[in-house]
């Protein structure tokens, strides 16, 4: 318990230091307001914006989460590897300290720092959608969704952006993750296999259309289930609530498998 | 803190044996390890460390075993390791970085931690620069954070891998005396291509090659298997080619070499008393005096 605190909070502070966990989700944000056409500017437009308040914080942490898990997992793919390009890696292994409580320090510790920005970024304009709509509300909803879409999400990410990089240079694992997460999000699943709309979606399709009854900005979007023609629909059933909690268990129990994978792998690779 | 390996190999994934069927005990106290480069130094002390696993053979440390996980745990519980290859965090401060380690060390009292990295900092001579983050320290302040965090627990062994590489002079006499304190009845393993140090601190020593041992013994010892094997020789012509040259001095008449060499290298050689240095590098070149050792060849025995 003590290992994975102090790896926790040390892991944490070193991250939330880092200018660019900071810098990237700013930059990320000010370059989407400037392409326009989000829903971060339709949000305090009377006449954009959804009526409901739960569609439109639930669509804005869709349109966030899309956004910022890109930096977020790049921001974490260089943390279990710099120990060992650190050659900090000798001193540590050579403490009595649990390694396998370092390694979940270090994704909870250096994973919560990340994300910080990006949870002061959604509940920022949560709050102000807020104020703007007289809607208290919308707090609660943004709430509820950042625990149930954000945090299985991201925790799904950094559980890749840790370990992958044991197996292939940073960089790459940054080109393809940036790739496939375009790909699994913009390319729609019936042209291309993606994750999309299954039960491991890491975008959270099953909890947005069965916990938060969200089927788009508009109303119109199927977020989870079956379509025609894709590949993978055996991970797509139609979604209920019960699901919904299944697909997050999912998520996590992928990450902690990723995690121990890694894990093992750097105890095999220093022996 | 007794060390006892019996059989060790430690052949890295490519095939390297680094380490190559070692036997040998090394009793409380300062041990000094000496070995070219490659000859496994670091790795011996990466097995005993708990960081490598051997490919074979049996360590014990005190009366835990370190083939099992328990015994590892219980000796990384009391030990002190400096790496060779060390390397810090340079987004944190001296004072954070050894809190850090003092906590994966297991000092979980805050105040005993704290004043534990306080007096360590003291030690090695950086309070003042405690609050500074490590990115802007010079590789000689880094080596002395990885001093102060090899001494965090108090460890009853204590492996020091080329401690001194990157301190000036006044550090590494400074270090070195504080080893020597330091050791008292407690294990010190010291590796250094520096021979002066380990004739400076340790009263016992070995030398490696290849992974094997070439020399167990006191310091005495391996300077003696240097002795009537020393000549200084003066000459303005090239150096002579028999044997290995210590030291090179440019001299009136040109220049004046210190040679290990089993007999005379040149006709007007003058022998010398041998040093450390010149047993050591008589065992190393494999001329040293047989006595009682395995490396030598057996028709030299006396
Ligand atoms: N991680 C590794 N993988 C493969 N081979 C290794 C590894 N580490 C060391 N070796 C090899 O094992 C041998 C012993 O290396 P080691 O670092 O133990 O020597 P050393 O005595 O400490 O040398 P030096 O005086 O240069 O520090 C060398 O041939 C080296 O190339
Ligand atoms: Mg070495």
């Amino acid at each position: 318990m003590t290992t994975f605190v102090a790896s926790l909070r040390y892991e944490f502070r070193m991250q939330v230091r880092k200018r660019t966990v900071w810098i990237v989700p700013a930059l990320t944000l000010v370059l989407f307001v400037l392409i326009g056409g989000s829903l971060l500017r339709d949000l305090f437009d009377p006449g954009e914006r959804p009526v409901d308040p739960r569609t439109a914080v639930v669509g804005l942490a869709v349109q966030l989460h899309a956004l910022l898990s890109i930096g977020f997992g790049c921001l974490l793919a260089d943390r279990l590897i710099r120990d060992d390009r650190l050659r900090v890696a000798s001193i540590l292994d050579a403490t009595p300290a649990s390694p396998r409580a370092r390694l979940l320090g270090k994704y909870v510790g250096a994973g919560a720092a990340t994300a910080i920005p990006v949870a002061v970024a959604y509940f920022g304009f949560a709050a102000a959608y807020a104020v703007d709509t007289g809607e208290p509300r919308a707090l609660g909803w943004a709430l509820a969704a950042f625990g149930a879409v954000f945090v299985p999400g991201l925790l799904f990410v950094a559980a890749f952006a840790l370990a992958a990089p044991l197996v292939m240079p940073a960089p790459l694992f940054r080109v393809l993750f940036v790739g496939y997460w375009l790909w699994g999000n913009v390319v729609s699943p019936d042209m291309m296999p993606t994750l999309a709309r299954t039960l491991v979606h890491p975008l959270g399709g099953y909890p947005l259309a069965a916990l938060f009854d969200f089927h788009g900005i508009d109303g119109q979007e199927a977020w989870a289930g079956p379509i025609p023609g894709a590949t993978l629909n055996a991970l797509r059933p139609d979604p209920t609530p019960a699901l919904a909690w299944l697909s997050i268990a999912l998520l996590l129990i992928i990450a902690a498998a990723v995690l121990a994978g890694g894990h093992a792998l750097r105890a095999r690779r220093v022996r | 803190m007794r060390i006892e390996i019996s059989g060790l190999t430690k052949t890295y994934r490519g095939g390297v044996a680094a380490i190559d069927g070692l036997d040998l005990a090394v009793p409380t106290g300062m041990f000094g390890l000496l070995g070219a480069n490659g000859a496994g130094k670091t790795t011996l002390m990466r097995i005993l460390a708990g960081i490598v696993r051997p490919t074979s053979g049996r360590v014990t440390v005190g009366e835990h075993d370190l083939g099992t996980g328990a015994g590892r745990t219980a000796v990384q519980r009391d030990l002190g390791y400096l790496p060779q290859d060390l390397g810090v965090y340079p987004d944190l401060t001296a004072r954070q970085f050894l809190d850090y380690v003092a906590l994966l060390k297991g000092m979980d009292d805050r105040t005993v931690r704290r004043r534990r990295v306080g007096e360590l900092l003291e030690v090695v001579a950086l309070t003042e620069h405690a609050d500074r983050r490590l990115r802007g320290f010079s590789g000689g302040m880094r080596q002395r954070v990885g001093i102060a965090q090899a001494l965090l627990a108090d460890p009853q062994l204590l492996i020091v891998d080329e401690p001194t590489a990157g301190l000036d002079p006044e550090e590494r006499i400074r270090f070195r005396t504080l080893l020597s304190q330091f050791a008292g009845r407690r294990t010190v393993l010291l590796s250094t291509h520096i021979v002066d140090d380990i004739g400076q601190t340790c009263r016992e020593v070995a030398v490696l090659a290849k992974g094997r041992l070439i020399f167990r013994g006191t310091v005495e010892e391996l300077t003696r298997r240097a002795q009537g094997q020393v000549w200084s020789v003066v000459t303005d012509g090239p150096a002579p080619t028999e044997g290995t040259v210590v030291s090179a001095l440019p001299h009136d008449d040109g220049m004046r070499y210190r040679i290990v060499a089993p007999s005379a290298p040149s006709p007007g050689a003058l022998p010398l008393e041998p040093g450390l240095e010149d047993g050591y590098l008589a065992v190393a070149t494999g001329r040293g005096n047989a006595s009682r050792q395995p490396a030598s060849p057996p028709g030299r025995r006396p």
